[in-house]
């Protein structure tokens, strides 16, 4: 698990997913992390990063019943697993050291 | 996009398009988005595609027969491929053994076989090497000889070049032992020096280092062996193999065209040069054309050949003639072997078909699952790939097999020499096996991939028939197969008539119990005059002979060493080329040709009476039509410069076949030996037992007479005959070994179709067998089957023959390219094959117990 560290964008989905617990699927995930950081994400690189936490054990998901709404098409709910909670902690454990006692001129 | 992974992504879009109230921008921005990350590396080579090969191993791990079935099928069709290209890339590609041969080039002159004069040469290599040029680091000359090699009593006639001093130094060849020839040697008195080939030197001296300051006798001269070449060069004639090379400038009728200054246009030599570091082709092309019109007009000559010169990369073949018979036999082959991977891609595609029976229930399963079609097609390709890679490597394997079969299949002909065919495979053979295994893989899985992936698959979990298209698609496979391996069986049969039939043909004269032995009679041992001598009490000697019967003397050897002489029936004709012979008067008794009309020749035509000829029936008609050639009068000599001299006709001969079995008819002209001597004569005999007896005996005899007269491959006719027809022996073998391998290949096809619907139908014979069926009814209705699709295969391989195997005609001497036996034969054979491999499932299916056929679903 060590060697496995958490890229930045890994570790803001993974948190957005943590935020949205139950409601966590592709739009939310997408909104909140604009929302919190600005950051514009693409559709492609979140499924992408999402596949790959999931490949990872990060994260498992499943598909709930199709809505009207989407045009018949399903939904894809995704919730952290014990792995990557752990991944989480351990990355912010990382930084957190690195930025203990540094200021910022 | 594919898959349920789009329907999620569609539908996110779709959500959050209504949510923002629009934005076309936005929406095909982030359908670009997923374009790219699909695209990236990392999610090309993604678990899915590893995933399928993963899995495409353990499926055809866990059915070994299969695996291995369809890989061995693709390994014999890609196999007999890479041997085939081998040889055609080893004829026509392959560079000379020597470094950097990439900068090595061969002139050619355009109309003519050889390049220039010796003369010409060192004044090309003035100009174009330097200090005079800088276009080349060095040019050399060099002539193919067929040498007569004496060595510890044991004569031959090998390959040798006659080359200029630099030879080696040109080509960068070191010597494996002692050295290579220096300027030293081409000077005028020096004495004559030679290098063995490394294979000349394991031969005849086995090996021993002590080979080096040996001398060895070539025609007349006595030459001291001073180096031997590396083991893995052969010259720079490819295919022929050297086994030695000696300067151009020791050989004796050379240094008397050179010591006339006046002469220009001889000897004549084949040149090669050697790129200087720097210069491109076309700069130096341009400046050996300009050397070549510099040359010319400096020296002016007239009746010179004036083609354009040409420089090109060596590669393959030297010799253009070689490639001008070996391009036409090359397409063949390759046609055929190509045929040969079709049915056996085939096969695989069949096989793979009628796995999907087995598979349509995961194939549905995955489907229900959201797995695309292009997904299940892409797992049926990639089996189709591991396949694929695996008959290639197997292929190549056994293609390393078939290359060696090969290179020792071609013969060793006496007056040719050794044609050596590496056949080694290198990248550009690695490449076409790669090419033709990609190719097959595609071909054999289209088909599969298609039925793997049709949509509805999921009615299939339900139970239900296989589909009746799909039998039909195989039907119509193993036609083709039989159809198109029925086409090779014809071809194959027709050579080996043709073959046959030409072993037939009568060469005009007799070879039964004769037997021939050359036999040297010149300088410095024999004069004309003492070798005149000689002869004649040779033959007095060998007619004396218990167990001859007859016996005479000839230059030419027939069947296997020709000549050619010029004759014209009007002085002012130029003179004109026509084979030629020198014969001693009973000749043609002993050999059986009838004279015509007038005389042979007697002992009254001597060096002093007037010229005289026999000609054939060919030449008499040609240069004579519609008249009597008796007493008309031709000239005689190829130089126009030089006066001709008058013959008269005395007899005219019945036609015959003089160079090969196969040959047209073609002028002959006969000569007397007493008029016109040579010192290189076939003695042959006719032997009232088995003339291979008498080799032995007219050896010792011959020793008895002169024990240093140097004779040369003692031989019956009947051999020389034989060996004449060696191309059509080996392409009757090929053709024959390729078509046995379709024949095979397809077979098994066929039995695969019949077994595989006996299984489909274990049911429907189930329930036959329990409303009262006979056992012998059901093994007919499947014997049915096989021999029903067998006719359809036939037919139309018969047709396709009817009209391809025109394309044969050419090497098919004698044989209808139509010709009913060989059709017949074929097709009957394939039906006998057929039978066995119906009969095979036909029993099985007999054996069905009706009880378990029934309850099986």
């Amino acid at each position: 698990m060590s060697d496995q560290y958490l890229g930045e964008f890994e570790q803001l989905v993974l948190l957005a997913v943590v935020r949205l617990a139950e409601g966590a699927y592709g739009v939310p995930i997408r909104r909140e992390i604009e929302k919190r950081t600005g950051r514009k994400v693409t559709v492609g690189a979140l499924y992408s990063t999402l596949d790959r936490l999931e490949a990872k054990g990060y994260v498992s998901s499943r598909f709930a019943d199709p809505t009207a709404e989407r045009g018949g098409r399903s939904r894809r709910y995704f919730r952290i697993e014990t792995l990557g909670s752990e991944a989480l902690a351990h990355a912010k454990d990382m930084l957190d050291r690195m930025w203990k006692g540094v200021r910022l001129a | 996009m594919p898959g349920r992974e789009g329907e999620i992504i569609a539908g996110d879009l779709r959500e959050e398009f209504d949510a923002r109230g629009g934005g076309r921008l936005w929406y095909w921005r982030e359908v670009l988005s997923c374009v790219a990350v699909r695209l990236s590396p990392d999610r090309l080579t993604a678990p899915d595609l590893r995933q399928d090969l993963h899995y495409a191993v353990r499926v055809l791990r866990r059915n070994p027969g299969y695996a291995l079935t369809a890989m061995i099928c693709l390994a014999l069709g890609i196999g007999v491929n890479s041997t085939v290209f081998t040889m055609v890339d080893e004829l026509f590609w392959e560079p000379l053994a020597v470094p950097q041969s990439d900068r090595v080039m061969v002139i050619a002159r355009a109309g003519d076989e050889t390049v220039c004069s010796y003369r010409d040469y060192q004044e090309f290599e003035r100009r174009l090497t330097a200090p005079g040029g800088r276009l080349f680091s060095g040019l050399l000359a060099y002539d193919n000889v067929p040498i007569s090699l004496d060595v510890e009593g044991a004569s031959q006639i090998v390959m040798g070049e006659a080359v200029s001093a630099n030879f080696a130094a040109v080509l960068q060849v070191p010597a494996q032992a002692g050295r290579w020839f220096t300027p030293d040697d081409e000077r005028p008195g020096s004495d004559p020096v030679a290098v063995l080939s490394d294979g000349a030197w394991t031969r005849r001296y086995g090996r021993n280092p002590n080979a080096i300051g040996r001398r060895v006798r070539i025609e007349t001269q006595w030459y001291r062996v001073v180096g031997i070449a590396p083991p893995d060069f052969l010259g720079v004639s490819p295919p022929h193999a050297m086994e030695i090379w000696i300067p151009f400038t020791s050989q004796p009728y050379a240094r008397e065209l050179l010591a006339n200054p006046a002469e220009r246009e001889r000897p004549r030599v084949q040149l090669m040069g050697r790129l200087a570091p720097g210069a491109d082709l076309p700069a130096a092309a341009a400046a050996l054309q300009s050397a070549d019109w510099h040359i010319r007009r400096a020296f002016p000559r007239d009746n010179a050949p004036s083609g354009a010169l040409t420089l090109a990369v060596s590669a393959g073949a030297s010799n253009p003639g070689v490639r001008d018979v070996a391009a036409p036999i090359s397409i063949m082959l390759l046609s055929v072997t190509a045929i040969v991977l079709l049915i056996a891609c085939v096969n695989v595609a069949n096989l793979l078909l009628s796995r999907s029976a087995v598979r349509r229930r995961e194939m549905a399963v995955r489907q229900a699952l959201g797995a695309s079609r292009w997904r299940l097609a892409r797992q049926t390709l990639a089996e189709g790939v591991v396949l694929a890679v695996g008959g290639a490597v197997l292929g190549l394997f056994f293609g390393i097999g078939a290359n060696r079969l090969l290179a020792r299949s071609i013969p060793a002909l006496p007056h040719v020499g050794k044609v050596v065919l590496d056949l080694n495979v290198n990248w550009r053979v690695a490449i076409f096996a790669a090419a033709a295994a990609l190719a097959s893989a595609v071909l054999f899985t289209f088909s599969p991939a298609l039925e793997h992936s049709r949509p509805g698959l999921t009615s299939s979990l339900k139970g239900g028939e296989a589909g009746t298209r799909r039998m039909r698609q195989r039907d119509v496979y193993v036609i083709a197969q039989v159809a198109l391996s029925l086409t090779l069986l014809i071809a194959a049969t027709l050579v080996v008539r043709a073959m046959l039939h030409a072993r037939t043909i009568d060469p005009g004269y007799a070879i039964d119990h004769r037997l021939a032995a050359r036999i040297y009679i010149s300088e410095p041992e024999y004069t004309p005059e003492s070798g005149t001598l000689f002869l004649a009490r040779l033959l007095e000697a060998v007619r004396a002979a218990p167990g001859v019967r007859s016996a005479t003397l000839s230059y030419t050897t027939p069947l296997s060493f020709s000549d050619s002489a010029c004759a014209t029936a009007t002085r002012q004709e130029r003179p004109r080329r026509s084979s030629s012979d020198v014969v001693v008067p009973g000749y043609f008794d002993t050999m059986a040709i009838p004279i015509l009309r007038g005389r042979p020749f007697a002992p009254s035509d001597q060096a002093g009476s007037p010229q005289v000829v026999v000609v054939n029936q060919t030449f008499a008609s040609r240069a004579f039509p519609n008249e009597d050639p008796i007493g008309k009068t031709v000239w005689l000599g190829c130089d126009e410069k030089l006066p001709r001299t008058m013959a008269e006709v005395v007899g005219v001969a019945r036609d015959a076949r003089y160079e090969s079995l196969d040959e047209a008819p073609r002028r002959f002209l006969y000569r007397p030996l007493a008029q016109s001597w040579v010192g290189f004569v076939a003695l042959i005999v006719e032997a009232s037992g088995s003339p291979v007896e008498y080799v032995a005996p007219l050896r010792a005899l011959l020793h008895r007479l002169d024990p240093n007269l140097r004779v040369y491959g003692i031989q019956t006719l009947e051999q020389s005959a034989s060996d004449s027809l060696w191309k059509v022996r080996w392409q009757a073998s090929l053709l024959a070994v390729f078509g046995g391998l379709a024949m095979l290949l397809a077979a098994v096809g066929l039995y695969g179709v019949v077994a595989y619907s006996v299984a489909q139908r274990t049911r429907e014979i189930g329930v036959r067998l329990a409303m009262g069926a006979q056992r012998a009814d059901v093994l007919w209705m499947v014997l049915a089957r096989g021999l029903g699709l067998t006719a359809a295969g036939i037919a139309v391989g018969l047709a396709l023959s009817a009209g391809g195997m025109r394309l044969l005609a050419a090497a098919l001497y004698g044989v209808s390219p139509l010709d009913p036996v060989a059709f017949s034969a074929a097709s009957l054979a394939w039906m006998a094959v057929a039978m066995l491999a119906s009969y095979i499932p036909a029993r099985r299916a007999m054996r069905v117990d009706p009880v378990v056929a029934l309850r099986w679903e």
